[in-house]
Formats: structure tokens, sequence, C-alpha cells
């Protein structure tokens, strides 16, 4: 009984750390599925956060339903930016997702894991996370490739980069990330409503 | 225990080794000192035994660099933001994905849990952590029964189907695949708290884990040249 109570500390049993990793790996995949579409194309690779957004909802609900405990969020989006960062994602990105995770978890957490509407406000924190490394660009363009054109920067790339429609594209991201993350997570408090808290296997 | 090419090198190293290169990718000066980088990524990925990878990595970015040197002498103004754009990302990206292809080849599973038990990292992150990368092969097999299970029921799964009857198909895609997952984590929580996940104890492995000369040598080329792109 003495080994018990080491992982019992913070309130975590096993069964909710394996039911975390499960979902984590499903929420993980949902993002990878959402965001592999638009990332290769040169135009759409800056909408990558909104679509990779869209279908995580449903399992980041169940998750929080199933162990509404301090900690899997946290965990959620801590596993997502290692699994990134092993894998090659710009730090930004991985940054994003530890951040998230962090801010998801004390936003959930202030209504104790059972609010659905502040759940959802968490998933798109999580999801914000992704905009990381588009932020990072927009937040410098010009140094953010200038070592590609090797000192010699043209004037017309400058200009280009600083006075047409670049602006607004960080706006768009971050609103769009929002709006198609809080649609995701309607359409998961619906199905979680609908199915899951009938069927019984939400905690 | 089946024969390694190559030489093996320390899973903490690896990681030390991605961190150099994702600052190496992030600060890089100039796009030689990048070309420099990826060099140097596919030396250790020969020095590891992955011929292959690291050859056909290498070959793919000369011809990146090689589009790209021609999108920088091209005079069209919008296309070249558009594709700089891209291609920056492209660039900042490409040499920690290269190398984490190659420390993905070589490293298992349980050196990979042992390593980050061996640097600290609490049980609350290991757990979760072995759960998942031990679950997202299952997720295939879950995903082509789901779709024998939709075909049978005449569900139609493609992107019309999607546009005609939403509601049908989100709720027939993610209800099985979900309550298939939380069938699973009670089956696998009870399985490993058989087999003492909760054992206090050190965790042992059957490959030993241990910084070596080799890991050293390879984090001084990767830090020496960081250094290199920061003061030279």
């Amino acid at each position: 009984m003495a080994n018990e109570t080491y992982l019992n500390k913070k309130g975590l049993t096993v069964k909710d750390l394996v039911t975390t990793g499960i979902f984590s790996a499903l929420l993980w995949l949902t993002m990878l599925i959402g965001g592999l579409p638009l990332a290769p194309n040169p135009v759409t690779t800056f909408y990558m956060p909104l679509s990779s957004a869209l279908l995580g909802g449903p399992v980041f609900l169940l998750m929080v339903a199933k162990v509404p405990k301090r900690g899997p969020i946290f965990i959620a989006g801590t596993l997502a930016a290692i699994i990134w960062f092993v894998t090659g994602m710009h730090w930004a990105m991985d940054l994003g997702y530890f951040l998230g995770g962090l801010i998801g978890e004390c936003l959930a957490g202030l209504k104790r894991y059972r609010s659905v509407r502040v759940n959802i406000v968490s998933y798109i924190c999580l999801s914000l996370g992704c905009t990381g490394s588009y932020l990072c660009y927009f937040a410098d363009p010009v140094s953010w490739s200038s070592y590609m054109l090797n000192g010699g920067t043209a004037a017309d790339y400058i200009n280009t980069m600083n006075a047409t429609a670049q602006s607004w594209m960080p706006v768009v991201i971050i609103a769009g990330t929002i709006t198609v993350a809080a649609f995701s997570g309607w359409v998961g408090s619906k199905l979680l409503k609908k199915q899951f808290e009938k069927a019984g296997i939400t905690a | 225990m089946t024969k390694h090419r190559g030489l093996r090198f320390d899973p903490r190293a690896k990681l030390l080794l991605l961190v150099l290169c994702a600052l190496c990718a992030t600060m890089a000066p100039s796009l030689t000192y990048e070309l420099g980088l990826v060099l140097l990524t596919a030396a250790l990925g020969l020095i590891c035994g992955q011929w292959r990878y690291a050859l056909m990595g290498l070959l793919f970015y000369a011809v990146i660099f090689g589009l790209t040197e021609a999108a920088l002498a091209g005079s069209s103004t919008t296309l070249k933001t558009t594709l700089i754009a891209f291609l920056g990302l492209f660039h900042k990206v490409y040499p920690c994905g290269f190398l984490a292809g190659i420390v993905i080849a070589t490293t298992k599973v349980s050196e990979f849990l042992t390593a980050m038990r061996q640097i600290r990292v609490p049980n609350t992150i290991t757990i979760p952590m072995a759960v998942m990368l031990r679950y997202l092969p299952a997720v295939r097999e879950d995903w082509r029964l789901i779709q024998d299970a939709m075909r049978l029921r005449d569900v139609p799964l493609h992107l019309k189907g999607l546009v005609t009857q939403p509601v049908m198909t989100v709720e027939c895609l993610y209800v099985p695949m979900m309550m298939s997952a939380s069938r699973t984590a009670d089956e696998l929580s009870i399985a490993s708290v058989t087999r003492g996940i909760e054992n206090p104890a050190d965790r042992t492995c059957l490959t030993r884990i241990q910084l070596g000369l080799r890991d050293v040598l390879a984090i001084v080329c990767f830090t020496a040249y960081f250094a290199a792109g920061r003061f030279l």
C-alpha cells in the first residue's frame, strides 16, 4: 500500500495518467490530421493553426470530463510540445503548446473542470499554441528571412514585407483559430451531452 | 537482439543535439550556414548507420536550396514574397526535422523513457508519454474497424457525406473512436498496474544507457558549430 501513495500525492491515479496519455495521443493525431492538408502549401501554410484546431474539441472535452482533476490539460499540452519538438517542429510552436496547456489548465481549474464553457475556452488556449511559430515570423518578418539573402537584402523585398497585406494576417490567424476551436468545442459539448454522458463514461 | 549498424548515441545526448540544432537553425546568419548544418546532420546520420535516409535527406535539401536561390534571383515581387516567407519557415524547420528523423529511427521507446527518467522528468509526464507512444499505432487499427463498420451501416465516409450528413458522419467517427479509447484506457491501466508501473524503484532497461565519449564529441561538434554561427 505504501507504493500507492506516491502517485496519489497530487490526486492523479495511474488510471488518470493512462487516460490522459491515450486522449493526448488522440488529441495530437487530430492536430496532425487537421494540419497536414494546409501545412506543405506556401499560401495556406499560415492558416495551419485553424485547421489543426478543427478536430480536437470533442477529444479534449471528453478527456477533461473523464479526468476532472488538476493536471491532464497541462500534461496534454506538454506532451504535444515534446512530441512536436522531437519531430523537429519550430521551437516557438512547441513553447506555444506548453504555455497553452499551462494557461488552459489554470482557466479550467477556476471552475474545477466542471464548466463546459470554460473547458472550451481552455481548449482555445491550447489550440492557440500552434500559432507560436507564425507569430514569431510576423513579429519580425525581415530578420526571419534576411539570412536567406546573405546580407544583401533587396529593398523591394523589405518594402513588400513591411507594407503589403501581411499586417492583417496575424489577426486573421488568431481570430480564426479562436473561432474554429470554439466551434470544435461546441460540437464536442453536443457530442458529450448526447452520447458520452448517457453512456456513463465520463467521471 | 538485432544487431545495429553504426554507432549508438545516448538518448539524452540526442535530445541535447536537437536543442542545439533548433538553436542553430533559429539564429542561422546565412543560407550557407543552414546548408552546413544540414551537412553536419547528414554526417551524424551516416555515423548512426542511416545511410539511405541521410543521403536522401541531403539530396532533397539540395533541391530546395537550389529552388530558394532561384526564387531569390527571380524578379516577380509578390511571388517572391510568398515563396520567401514559406521557404523561410521551411529552412528553419528542415534541419531539426531531418535530425529528428535520425533520432526517431535510432531510438527505441524504452530507451527514450529510461532517458526521460534519468533526467528526472516526473512520472506524471513519463507514464502518459509511454501510453501515448504505445497507443498511437493502435489508433490506425481502430480506424480501419470503424471504416468497416460505417460501410456496413451505409454511412458514406468521404467529403460528400461530411457535407450532406455532417452530424451523422461526425458521430459515427468520434463516438466509436472515443469509446474504444476510453475502454483501452481502463484495460491498459489495469495491465500496467499489475505489471508494477507504480513501483517506486528505479526503472531498468536492457540496453545500457550511458553518456560516452562519442556523445560528448557529437555535442561538442554541434556546440562548436553553433558558436561559429554566433561569433564568426
